[in-house]
Formats: C-alpha cells, structure tokens, sequence
C-alpha cells in the first residue's frame, strides 16, 4: 500500500458512541417483521417444484431448438443476415439516423465497421438507437441541472417515444443473433429479456418523479467521456 | 408454538451477526456530516431486522450501507441542507468529519464526490472492492477504475496539500 493510503488509513476518524447495543437489540427485535409470505403446504411445495422443473425444460428445449434450427418463435427468428462492407454499414446508419431524433445541437457522430468485420444488417440501426438514446439522457441531465422544465420534458418525451418505437424485446432464450418477425420497421435496438428494459422504464420514470440519480449515473457511464 | 418460538430464535440469531455492523454504520454515517450518525444506524438496523428475510444472506454489508446513504440522503432532504446537485441526487453524502490528519481531509475534500466515497468505502468502511461496488451501485470492474482514479488523485492532491504547506502549490481537480 503506498504511503498515501496507509496515512489516509490512520486518519479514518475514531468513533466512540454512547449507543446501549444490548437495550437497542432488544428494543428492535421486540417489534414485529414485515410479513413473509405464507408458508407453502409440502405437497403444494412439490407441485411448485414440478411446475418449476417442467417449465426449465420446456425453456431449455425451447432455447435450444431455436438457437440450433432457427426455429420461428412468434416470427423471431435467427438472423442471418450480415454486412461486411464499411461502406453497407455506414449506409444502413445513415438510414438509421434518418428515422431517429438527437437532442438539440447534437449531431451524429461518424462510425464505421472496422476492416474484417462482420455484423448483421439490424446492428448499425441498433448502434443509432443506442447513440439517441444517449444523447437523450444526457440532454435530460443538463435540463435537471440547469432547471429546464420544458428540456427536460422534451428529452422524456423523446426517450419515451424511442422505447416505444425502436427497443425491441427478444424471447427468453434467444440467441444473441436473434432477429424480430419480418415486416418490423428499423431501425431497432434488441434487449434481452433480462429486466433490463424494465430498468431504464423505471429509471426514466424515477428522473421524471426527482429521483434522476440513475439517469445520471447512466449518462456519466455511457456518455462522451468527461463531458458530464 | 414450538416451530414458532424456534424460528423467532433463529431470525434473532441470525439479526445478532448483522447487528455486529452497527458501528461501522455509525462510523459511515458519521464521516459522510450526519447530524445524527447513531439515530441513522438504529434505524438501519430497525430495517434490517423488519427485511431480515430478505438481506443477503452471505453478506449483508452492502445493504446496510446502502440503507444507511438513503436515509442519511433523507436526512439532508428533511434538514433543507445545500449541496452540489451531484451529491444530492447521484452520489453518497460527503465526507465531512474531521479525520484528524487536516492534510487528509483538505485532500479528500479536493475530490469529486464518487471518487471520495469510493475512497472511503475501502479504506474507512473496510469494504472490499466488490462489496463497494455494490454499495456504488456500479460493476465490481468499474469500481475498481474508479478506485485506482481516486487513489491517484488523493495522492496528487495530498501531496499538493504537503506542497502547500510549505509553498503555495496547489492542485486542481481532474475531469474525466
């Protein structure tokens, strides 16, 4: 440990409380716990336990049928598509970013695929979607900070409309070049169904309510380096 | 009745580990200007005890000290105090108590709020950098960035202080 540390060490300051540890534990665990749920019966536990196992089956089954064969799952379907031009993913892009909204002021930055490289033909719809809704939060940011009622409206508003329009959710179990049913407009940015969704909802639904703690957090690790 | 009295035992057993932290939740709600670090950790462990069946039940550290920077984030609310929008809504509470060493506390008080608390979780809070992270609410990788930034500006900004003692040397904060 350098000395720096060790000193910083030695200064943590010395706390001496005048808390009664044995009256305060007697006094908190002489009230009552929130309420468990209710006790399950051992043959309800076994039918839980089957239903569980049964439908872990089904998932892996599921899962792994559609990962091998391509199986059509709602019209999901593996993605087999690929671009391996610079030059077809830059155009894809552009298009993207025709159908998408930046914050004011913002511009789109330029991106490419990297020289031996291969993607598929929804990625660099996805990479605009990711870009927007970037900018967005950070947008949304700046107006909590500088007190910009309407901003901050507007880049909800815009954030909102992206989840609705442009976030797609996969089935559990999809691999991750999954696709959606033909026909679905791009461009779109596919989640996993691992609550992650649910997360930035809740989040922009937080930032909305005074709570923008992880919407800033969410800027500071996803937005341009040390802008914000 | 017997099922009943043993399990009350057992959630009082397994309450009394987690009791143990009680003054480490004194110590983090002090060093973070609470004006009242001992009421924050009864209540801390007042909650505890009502979620018992729901803490960590490998570690339930993280938790309390998340439960302790909510309500000390209350606690400011309630008592109207100023501070920088950063550490009122993204980050834990400063540090404010006095740490005996004045060139320590002049230098952590030279850092940004994230990198401060990150500072101090591991070196004050005996938190282990994945139990920090947690309380962070960041990866275990990107606390550990954020650590290695934060002990390198401490040191320059210590050192800066030890400069300033004996010259006018000062050191600005760095932005990333």
């Amino acid at each position: 440990m350098s000395r720096s540390m060790d000193r910083l060490e030695r200064a943590r300051p010395a706390i001496s409380d005048g808390i009664d540890r044995d009256a305060l534990f007697a006094q908190i665990v002489a009230t009552p716990q929130d309420r468990e749920q209710p006790p399950v019966s051992r043959s309800g536990r076994r039918r839980l336990l089957i239903g569980c196992i049964a439908l872990a089956v089904l998932c892996l089954t599921a899962g792994t049928a559609f990962a091998v064969t391509g199986f059509n799952l709602f019209g999901w379907h593996t993605d087999t598509t690929i671009v391996n031009s610079p030059r077809d993913w830059q155009r894809l892009y552009r298009e993207a970013t025709r159908e998408l909204t930046l914050p004011p002021g913002e511009h789109w930055p330029d991106r490419t695929l990297p020289p031996h490289t291969v993607t598929s033909r929804t990625q660099p719809g996805g990479t605009a979607v990711a870009i927007s809704q970037t900018a967005w939060e950070c947008y949304w940011v700046d107006a909590i900070r500088h007190g910009n009622t309407s901003a901050a409206q507007r880049a909800h508003s815009a954030l909102d409309d992206l989840l609705a329009h442009h976030v797609l959710v996969a089935p559990p179990g999809s691999p991750e070049n999954v696709a959606p049913p033909a026909g679905t407009k791009p461009p779109f940015a596919i989640f996993a169904s691992d609550g992650g969704i649910q997360y930035i909802r809740r989040m922009y639904r937080d930032a909305a309510d005074g709570r923008p703690a992880s919407l800033i957090q969410s800027c500071r690790a996803n937005g341009p380096v040390g802008t914000r | 009745m017997t099922d009943t009295h043993t399990q009350s035992e057992g959630a009082e057993a397994r309450f009394a580990e987690v009791f143990q932290n009680l003054g480490s939740i004194v110590r983090y709600a002090a060093a973070r200007g609470s004006r009242d670090p001992e009421g924050i950790a009864a209540e801390v462990m007042t909650i505890a005890w009502r979620r018992l069946p729901s803490l960590p039940a490998d570690d339930p550290r993280p938790w309390l000290f998340v439960t302790a920077r909510n309500l000390l984030m209350a606690e400011r609310r309630r008592t109207g105090r100023q501070a920088p929008l950063d550490e009122r809504h993204a980050e834990a509470p400063a540090p404010e108590a006095e740490s005996g060493d004045p060139a320590v506390t002049a230098a952590l008080m030279q850092l940004r709020p994230a990198d401060r608390d990150a500072l101090l979780l591991v070196s004050w809070d005996d938190l282990t950098p994945a139990q920090a992270a947690r309380v962070a609410g960041v990866s275990p990788v990107a606390f550990r960035v954020r650590l290695y930034r934060a002990r390198r500006r401490f040191e320059q900004a210590l050192s800066a202080q030890q400069g300033g003692l004996n010259g006018s040397h000062t050191v600005g904060m760095e932005s990333t």
